[in-house]
């Protein structure tokens, strides 16, 4: 039956090879749509997970680092949140503007205050972590190394705050990098340098216990939700988000891509139909004699309709193995084209290739080529055994 | 600059003025003249003040999906309210006519340290980053869906030409020349191409019309999400014509090259 299907195909080289070009790119685009629609949510998923805390706090109605809004009573927070059981890790963390001397002028820093006994921001490289109370150290990222060439064990120069009026910095600190870290939530290019709590307050004269955020580890994955609820009921002044609630807030600000990629993927299966129906319409008219002959020699309507889904089949089936290829390169490209917006952090990803979307494709596109050989095969199928032999005779 | 202030209704003592958004006044049910209660953050004591306007904010793509609520004081309210006096996130400067703002950002800047003095344009080159990056990736969808548009010509229209093996073969065999053919069904190729370029355009007005309609009424905003420009009604037709004439073209100069009894046969 294939091999039949495949020698009917090659009697056409040119429009069955156009079919299949045709076909593999709507289905590289139609994979492309599945990756983007589910892609980015998990991407940012993983990110969120990735040193394993599942809650982040925030000032109330404020994402967190969404905005310069500071929560208050941050560190004390902390400390009853790190004495619940049910949580194995818990650090504020204050975000800041730093500066460093390059030359004549100042190299902006972003910076940011954590305790390192509860911070889920990064991922140290080489040297050793800052110390719970550090008042001497600093934690830079490999960006800002490459900029400055600042090495571990290196003491270095840190201005916070300028003032306008008297032209200069209104406060210096020598510190000593510790070690060079991978923050995991930056953007490409950012350069992010991390010193304790405590410091980050003194160096920006933060007034009280305050910080951005506050990130939270649950021991069990499964206590996360009632750990937040307690949470929101014990402060009702923050704002607490679970990562599911993150990633719904993601969703919303990401409902351009999604809505994009129904629309897109729902194009190119309708063009993959389109093309495979009229292709076989075109091809079971052309051999509509042929068909005839063989029904007049027994073959059933059945045995026709297979023949002709089996057309379809091969042609969607060799459209998508080149199809999936050309969409992983494409995919590629357009993420790399995605990933340059400003600010966004370097570990989120639009386009995830991962097997499940490419099956969902495959099979997306397995079922469009079936449904596009339905209407071909069954007239196929019904083609009138006589009147057509005698139009073909004559 | 704070995001969100906590605005409550109370009837206290008229204060110092705000102005907010239309969206924020409905949400509320405020209207000109009421007292509130705004707070930094919950638990604080904050400020009376009274609605002293309610405005329809400009329309912005950068902010729209966001779904914030804005509201606008004078300046020493906010900067009571946040505790943060004499501090603020920006300062417009106006130029005289004729001054160069590039070269007068660099003098400003060079004044003193603490704050960056840059030109307006500068500033919305920068924030227009995000809009290149989508646009960059529509053009690059546009490449794609181009190519298989292409394709998908190319296909259709070498059916279609062959379909007319039959009628090629019959104008040929009573002595047609290859060119009155070729002509012919490259003239059909073109009526095809201008029927579906037509219909494209139709459904192009159609789905922009949707669209526009869902996202406006979705975000509550006046924003456009979908333009169809004459330009790009001109590009998409020229395009469909040019890929429809190349297709049939090549489609018929492969049938008018095969002998006329082959036609016949295979027809």
């Amino acid at each position: 039956m294939i091999l039949l299907a495949a020698r009917n195909l090659t009697r056409h080289p040119l429009r069955n090879l156009l079919a299949v070009l045709g076909i593999a790119v709507a289905a590289a685009l139609l994979l492309d749509m599945v990756m983007l629609a589910g892609g980015m949510e998990r991407s940012f998923q993983r990110m969120l997970l990735s040193r394993g805390y599942q809650i982040r706090i925030a000032p109330k109605g404020t994402l967190p680092f969404d905005t310069e809004a500071t929560l208050a009573g941050a560190a004390s927070l902390s400390a009853r949140l790190r004495a619940d059981p049910r949580i194995s890790a818990a650090g504020a963390v204050l975000g800041g503007a730093l500066f460093a001397p390059a030359g004549d002028s100042l190299l902006p820093l972003a910076g940011l205050g954590v305790e390192p006994e509860g911070q889920g921001l990064y991922e140290l490289d080489s040297g050793t972590d800052l110390g719970p109370g550090d008042t001497t150290g600093i934690v830079i990222g490999v960006s800002v190394a490459q900029v400055t060439g600042w090495r571990t064990g290196d003491t270095v120069r840190i201005i916070v705050g300028t003032d306008p009026q008297m032209a200069r910095a209104s406060s210096e600190r020598r510190l000593v990098v510790r070690g060079v870290v991978h923050w995991l939530y930056a953007a490409r290019g950012q350069r992010t340098v991390g010193i304790a709590l405590p410091l980050m307050r003194a160096l920006t004269r933060a007034a009280g216990d305050r910080a951005s955020m506050i990130m939270v580890k649950v021991v069990r994955d499964e206590e996360v939700e009632a750990v937040a609820s307690d949470i929101r009921s014990m402060a009702p002044g923050v704002e607490v988000n679970s990562v599911s609630t993150l990633v719904a807030r993601f969703r919303t600000r990401l409902t351009y891509f999604r809505q994009l990629s129904l629309i897109l993927g729902t194009i190119s299966l309708f063009v993959g139909i389109l093309l495979v129906t009229t292709l076989l319409t075109i091809t079971v008219s052309e051999r509509l004699g042929e068909i005839a002959t063989l029904r007049a020699i027994g073959v059933s309507r059945s045995g026709i309709v297979r023949r002709v889904l089996a057309e379809g089949a091969l042609l969607t089936l060799a459209g998508n193995a080149i199809g999936l290829l050309l969409g992983l390169v494409t995919a590629r490209y357009l993420d790399g084209i995605l990933t340059s917006f400003p600010g966004l952090p370097a570990a989120i990803s639009f386009f995830v290739p991962e097997p499940a979307a490419v099956a969902r494709a495959a099979a997306a596109l397995l079922v469009a080529g079936g449904i596009a050989g339905a209407w071909p095969a069954w007239r196929a199928a019904r083609a009138p055994i006589a009147a057509t032999l005698r139009e073909e005779a004559t | 600059m704070v995001s969100l202030l906590c605005l409550l209704a109370i009837q206290e003592s008229p204060a110092a003025p705000v102005a907010i958004e239309q969206r924020l006044a409905r949400e509320l049910q405020l209207r000109i003249g009421d007292t509130v209660r705004v707070r930094a953050e919950p638990g604080s004591p904050g400020l009376l003040m009274v609605v002293g306007a309610i405005y329809e904010p400009r329309s912005d793509p950068a902010t729209v999906l966001r779904n914030e609520f804005h509201a606008r004081f004078h300046l020493p309210d906010l900067a009571d309210l946040l505790g943060a006096p004499d501090r603020i996130d920006r300062a417009g400067v106006s130029l005289r006519i004729g001054i160069d703002p590039d070269s007068a950002a660099r003098r400003l800047d060079r004044l003193a340290v603490g704050f960056r003095v840059r030109p307006s344009a500068e500033i919305a080159t920068e924030s227009s980053r995000t809009f290149l990056v989508v646009s960059r990736f529509h053009r690059a969808i546009g490449v794609i869906s181009i190519v298989a548009s292409a394709i998908f010509l190319l296909c259709i229209m070498l059916l279609k030409v062959e379909e007319r093996r039959l009628d090629a073969a019959v104008m040929r065999m009573i002595g047609i020349r290859r060119r009155t053919v070729f002509s012919a069904l490259l003239l059909e190729a073109c009526l095809v191409a201008l029927i579906g370029a037509a219909l494209g355009i139709g459904l192009a007005s159609a789905s922009t019309a949707v669209i526009n309609a869902y996202y406006g009424h979705r975000f509550e905003t006046d924003l456009r999400f979908s333009l169809l420009t004459p330009g790009i009604i001109l590009f998409g037709a020229g395009l469909s014509l040019l890929l429809g004439v190349l297709a049939g073209g090549l489609a018929a100069a492969r049938l008018v090259r095969t002998r006329p009894l082959v036609l016949w046969r295979r027809a």
